[in-house]
């Protein structure tokens, strides 16, 4: 259950992050061509490894579910916890995103 | 067509989703509070106490009790207590005539003793799951209508999905604090986030009525004998003909451990017993679905009841029922555990969010023309139902649990004044949205769900032994958690109340700031 949500919350947080708009919004700045195609990369990169880690975990069938569970809880979270703690977002992401390969290990 | 594409879509989205809206979000609410419909029941009927479980033993106690009480029923159906649900129960029917259907009997034994439990009356969780798709009303016209919007939900997804035309590009997008924008940002982002949930729940509830959606499919192979259809998709455990002749039935609890040994896992859900005075009677053994998220339309053992020889056992499911199974399975959850559970009910209210913000825009819209704050006659219709379909049902819910502990145990057919009691405030709720304006209405409702909701552990407190204390310290995490979520409840409603009547001040503020200049210029004028 935690490996799938980290991944999945941190796919979201880069893939936020890879639209101009957001990106000015919470760093100040536009990001560079380069920049913003490794984090729109990277954010799907997640969204898989969490599919992937779900599958692993649970079977295909229960993956599934679990898989779509954790994309449509943390994609809510972000979006109703972003106009109040954007910042807040931002931590939670690096952390989820560091904490992920540990949870891996312990899960897997 | 004179518009584009999309704006037909839009007209259909608008127009489906208000007529429909009030009646979806009434579908949406109860469908979500049913998913804690065992979890309900038991705090709605406290008496029965959370016992360990062991099913040898309550297989036994229940066959003592129906050899006692219903010797000379035609049918016994035994369902064996699980983690949900601590009740054992069992149900007879009556032997009647050739021709007629016999009555059927239901009673809630303990587990442990098989003694029969005393409980008041109360149709518990139940009712929210049956209101939720067959909307009180007489069979089939309820089913029907559910359906009906089930369909009208389906394409207003479909729809909405069209006429969003950022639908990637806001994906992340949710502005508050910013009136008419931020309810259509909620409803953009709840409809999108959520999108898997409200498609797979509205495509699966069309499964679960395709009979009723799609009957040509059927009437086509078997014209308008549709029972046949019945029968072959579903066959019924066998049900023996009694020969006349009296016959001994065996122990029951030893066949618990045989059927088992016919499946990989799992455990038995429920046995019925055919006959069981007679010479042929007949033992099936259910299998409990729970562990399994395609739903199963009945896996059974089944056994002769005299001499014990195996008679059957249900072959696996061809592929297309397994599929249609699945979809039913995750409409129904019951696969979900207690974690899996809660996550049900937050989409479920997700859902309800997107209907209820639906409506909510669709008068804002049109109510910003009115600045003076009088609407006319449609529009002040649509804030009423508004009203009345969304704070009113939220009061109504709070009422039925308050009758629960509150109407006298004593009184008769009180199961149904707990049901009375519902739409009576549901009644109330509507006279009230018309007799009050349109705020007010809003912030009283909103506040009296709000203290109903919040003063529930309170009276369970006061009303039964049951209380937080008591269930936190016995470990009875169901009626501690139940009176736990009505307190969170409460306080949320509390919030959007604060939230509606402080949102009236701003617009009043405003309304006097804008109408100040406008006297001012009549005076230089």
């Amino acid at each position: 259950m935690l490996l799938p949500l980290l991944l999945c919350y941190g796919g979201f947080a880069a893939l936020y992050l890879s639209m101009d708009r957001h990106h000015r919004d919470l760093l100040g700045s536009t990001p560079s061509a380069r920049r913003r195609q490794g984090l729109k990369v990277g954010g799907w990169l997640l969204q898989v490894l969490a599919l992937g880690a779900a599958v692993a975990l649970k079977g295909w069938a229960m993956g599934l579910v679990l898989w779509s569970a954790v994309l449509m809880f943390s994609g809510l979270f972000m979006v109703l916890l972003l106009p109040y703690r954007p910042r807040l977002v931002l931590a939670l992401a690096g952390v989820s995103v560091l904490l992920s390969p540990i949870a891996a290990f312990t899960q897997l | 067509m004179k518009d584009g594409f999309r704006q037909s879509m839009a007209w259909l989205h608008t127009w489906l989703g208000l007529t429909f809206g009030w009646l979806l979000f009434a579908i949406f609410l109860t469908g979500t509070l049913a998913y804690f419909k065992d979890e309900t029941s038991h705090w709605m009927q406290p008496e029965m106490s959370v016992r360990p479980l062991d099913p040898q033993a309550s297989v036994t106690g229940a066959q003592a009790y129906l050899q006692k009480n219903a010797a000379d029923a035609s049918r016994w159906f035994i369902s064996l207590p699980d983690a949900r649900e601590p009740a054992l129960s069992v149900m007879w029917q009556a032997a009647a005539k050739p021709g007629e259907r016999g009555k059927f009997v239901e009673k809630l034994l303990d587990p442990q003793t098989g003694e029969e439990v005393q409980t008041r009356a109360s149709s518990g969780g139940e009712f929210f799951y049956r209101f939720h798709f067959q909307l009180q009303m007489p069979h089939p016209w309820g089913r029907i209508l559910a359906t009906l919007a089930a369909l009208v939900m389906f394409i207003g997804l479909i729809t909405g999905i069209i006429t969003h035309k950022k639908i990637f590009k806001d994906f992340f997008t949710f502005r508050p604090r910013k009136g008419q924008r931020s309810w259509l940002d909620g409803h953009n982002a709840v409809g999108v986030l959520v999108l898997p949930f409200h498609l797979m729940i509205t495509y699966s509830s069309l499964i679960i009525f395709m009979s009723l959606v799609m009957p040509a499919s059927i009437i086509a192979s078997y014209g308008k004998d549709t029972q046949t259809f019945f029968k072959e998709v579903f066959p019924a455990s066998d049900t023996a003909t009694p020969t006349g002749q009296p016959g001994h039935l065996l122990p029951l609890a030893p066949f618990l451990e045989q059927a088992r040994q016919h499946w990989t896992d799992g455990r038995v859900g429920r046995l019925t017993v055919n006959n069981p005075a007679d010479v042929n009677s007949s033992i099936n053994v259910f299998r409990d679905g729970a562990d399994k998220i395609a739903h199963d339309f009945g896996s059974a053992v089944s056994f002769n009841g005299t001499t014990g020889q195996l008679l059957g056992v249900t072959p696996e499911q061809p592929l297309p029922m397994a599929i249609g199974g699945s979809f039913y399975g995750l409409h129904m959850g019951h696969f979900a555990g207690p974690m899996w559970r809660w996550v049900y009910f937050i989409f479920g209210l997700a859902s309800t969010a997107l209907i209820g913000t639906g409506l909510v825009i669709w008068l804002g819209k049109r109510a910003l023309k009115h600045v003076n704050g009088v609407l006319p006659f449609e529009l002040r219709l649509v804030q009423v139902l508004n009203i009345a379909s969304m704070s009113g049902l939220v009061v109504a819910v709070a009422v039925f649990f308050w009758a629960n502990r509150l109407l006298p145990l004593g009184l008769a057919e009180r199961a149904d004044w707990e049901v009375k009691s519902f739409f009576i405030a549901w009644g109330l709720g509507l006279l009230h949205a018309v007799l009050r304006p349109g705020r007010k209405a809003w912030v009283e409702q909103l506040g009296l769900a709000a203290l109903l909701f919040a003063a529930v552990p309170l009276l369970n407190a006061l009303t039964t032994p049951y209380h937080l204390a008591n269930s936190l310290a016995q470990g009875d995490w169901v009626m501690a958690g139940f009176d736990l979520t009505c307190l969170g409840s409460g306080l949320f409603l509390a919030w959007a109340a604060w939230k509606m009547q402080r949102s009236g001040h701003a617009v009043a503020s405003t309304q006097k700031q804008r109408a100040a200049p406008i006297s001012l210029k009549q005076e230089l004028n």
